[in-house]
């Protein structure tokens, strides 16, 4: 799973504490998941890019290439 | 309440409970460090609720569960093992052939070894945790470096 927050906070001129703050998680869990060693929850996800104003696919992409309902 | 004297409280907490262990092992009444155990216990938990300064996320919470998951699927099998053989060692239950009723087989574990052997099991747990907590919290990142 890619995300986008680095990028995300540099555009609101954010640190990591300002968005760990904003979203009441530790600055540590903001790096682990910028730097791709932690997967957030789906509500954490949905956290993150609510409080960027965007959708969730606009943050977090999901890369890998699962089999859909359409081409079955 | 500040982290910090979060820490300091349990730090007193802890030299309390040292002193009390002596001072029972002084009076040979073991009930009252069991009894003071669980005081302290109970008090460093209503401490911890009062710190401010810290938030326990959803990665904290993850690590804790990975490393409490995986110390008590080693635990249990060592434990259980250790157990059944220290049961049967009690019961003593007879080898085959059958030995001759006033013959006992000799001691492989007196009951007391087996108490100090399920402490050191115990200290081993405690050890086993903290060790798959460093495991888990380097990788779920908690050890990167910051590039701000």
């Amino acid at each position: 799973m890619k995300n986008k927050i680095k990028i995300f906070r540099a555009m609101h001129n954010l640190t990591q504490e300002d968005l760990a703050r904003a979203i009441s998680v530790n600055r540590q869990t903001i790096l682990a998941i910028e730097k791709e060693k932690y997967i957030p929850s789906l509500d954490l996800a949905f956290k993150i890019s609510r409080y960027f104003g965007v959708n969730i696919e606009e943050v977090f992409i999901f890369d890998e290439k699962t089999p859909t309902i359409a081409h079955e | 309440m500040k982290k910090n004297t979060f820490y300091l409280i349990f730090g007193c907490i802890a030299l309390a409970l040292l002193v009390i262990f002596w001072y029972s092992v002084e009076i040979h009444t073991p009930l009252l460090i069991e009894i003071a155990f669980i005081i302290g216990i109970v008090l460093v938990y209503l401490a911890k609720r009062k710190v401010t300064d810290s938030i326990e996320d959803e990665r904290d919470v993850k690590i804790t569960e990975q490393a409490t998951i995986r110390t008590m699927q080693i635990f249990w099998v060592v434990f259980c093992a250790f157990s059944i053989g220290a049961v049967m060692e009690t019961l003593r239950i007879p080898a085959f052939p059958r030995q001759s009723p006033g013959m006992r087989p000799a001691d492989i574990l007196p009951p007391r070894m087996m108490g100090y052997i399920q402490l050191g099991l115990l200290c081993l747990m405690i050890f086993l945790y903290v060790g798959f907590r460093i495991y888990y919290a380097k990788k779920y990142g908690d050890f990167e470096t910051d590039e701000e």
